[in-house]
């Protein structure tokens, strides 16, 4: 007897078709804002090597609301992004302590302890900048 | 023990919808709905057998040991790959779509082949290398090595991980969820010599680096394997291996040798 097996395919919208396909492809999106960003960084960058007045208009050009829009959903983005990779950063690297693994929630909370030292660093920084003012 | 046709058709009934596709007369799945009658212990297997024994005896689906450890009853149920034998009707109180294993070619309704997961299997070299056999010393491990690999070990290779992986559905040349986790297995095991000859698939471009930590083949997995882990700690250990490789005396080899005289 002659088989006739069926090939199935995938559809471009694929990642539409299951939640966690859904869910995979908001992490992977979550570069877009931050190009954005990125670019303007970039950009400022730019501006400050081309003098005060060009700076000036790059301060005035990141108030505008659609950038600082853009730029909010960049944060949530880069938290979102973070949430999801200090997830999977037990599964990747497991830490082993005295023949123990340790448990992946440990390492999670670890990981958010450390996002809440950085900001508060950078939070003590700039306060003591517009202290000093 | 209660028998699948001892279902009393006097119970409550749901609506499932079954994908056929017969060679002889389909070109292409097609759906088909029965009302199967059900209680709290029914499984969607419970359910497959039914059909068969009281409707349709053209049915054909896998199945053997009805208790998740053969796992040959994968199906994918509303979209998401599952065990027949441990996916049951009462959790699906308005109905349920069950369907072949995504991404594997449908040989008839919800059989497909596996061929090209046994190949990549086989590729992998899944079994114990360079072990000295003898028959007089036991081959000592200590717990805290059995630890290691053991997780890795608990693989039925029912191919529920590459129904679940886009990465495998958009090239079936990638090696794989289950075939990586017990290359992985084995490089684990401190009896295990033979890491050398399954790394060069593992480093190349279907093996680890394929995987984009999709994630949801450790979702699917009915034994809780976490193939997922194991792809990406595979990414370190293959990029170990490539640091080594550039400093392997075979490299140093090809460099011009001084005269010895």
């Amino acid at each position: 007897m002659s088989r006739k097996p069926y090939q199935p395919s995938m559809p471009a919208n694929w990642w539409l078709k299951h939640p966690a396909y859904r869910f995979y492809m908001l992490r992977e999106a979550t570069v877009l804002p931050l190009l954005f960003f990125i670019g303007s960084l970039l950009y400022g960058l730019y501006c400050l090597s081309q003098g005060e007045a060009s700076w000036l208009g790059w301060l005035n050009w990141m108030q505008q609301p659609w950038v600082m829009a853009l730029n909010a959903l960049a944060l949530l983005a880069s938290l979102f992004h973070a949430f999801t990779f200090f997830r999977l950063f037990p599964q990747v690297m497991p830490l082993r302590l005295g023949g123990r693994t340790l448990p992946a929630s440990w390492m999670v909370a670890g990981q958010w302890l450390g996002v809440l030292l950085v900001f508060l660093a950078l939070w003590w920084l700039l306060g003591g900048y517009h202290g000093s003012n | 023990m209660k028998q699948p046709d001892s279902i009393p058709s006097d119970k409550q009934h749901l609506s499932m919808t079954v994908q056929r596709y017969r060679p002889e007369q389909d070109d292409a799945p097609v759906w088909q709905s029965y009302q199967v009658p059900y209680d709290d212990s029914t499984s969607v297997l419970d359910a497959l057998h039914w059909i068969k024994e009281q409707q349709d005896s053209s049915l054909a689906y896998r199945w053997s040991c009805r208790m998740a450890i053969c796992g040959s009853c994968g199906v994918m149920v509303d979209g998401t790959p599952k065990l027949g034998c441990k996916t049951f009707l009462r959790d699906y109180p308005k109905g349920l779509k069950v369907a072949a294993l995504a991404n594997f070619p449908i040989e008839k309704d919800l059989i497909v082949d596996m061929n090209q997961f046994l190949h990549h299997l086989t590729a992998l070299k899944p079994y114990l290398i360079g072990q000295p056999s003898s028959a007089s010393e036991p081959n000592r491990q200590s717990p805290e090595q059995v630890k290691r690999y053991q997780q890795f070990a608990n693989c039925i290779n029912c191919g529920l991980c590459y129904s679940a992986c886009p990465q495998f559905g958009l090239n079936p040349e990638f090696l794989g969820p289950a075939a990586i986790a017990l290359a992985h297995r084995y490089n684990l095991d401190s009896r295990d010599q033979g890491k050398a000859e399954r790394q060069p698939a593992l480093n190349s471009k279907n093996g680890v680096w394929s995987c984009t930590f999709v994630g949801f083949c450790s979702t699917v997995c009915p034994k809780g394997v976490d193939p997922a882990a194991a792809i990406n700690q595979g990414k370190i250990v293959s990029t170990m291996d490539g640091v080594i490789q550039w400093f392997s005396p075979k490299q140093l080899d090809t460099t011009p040798q001084e005269p010895t005289s």
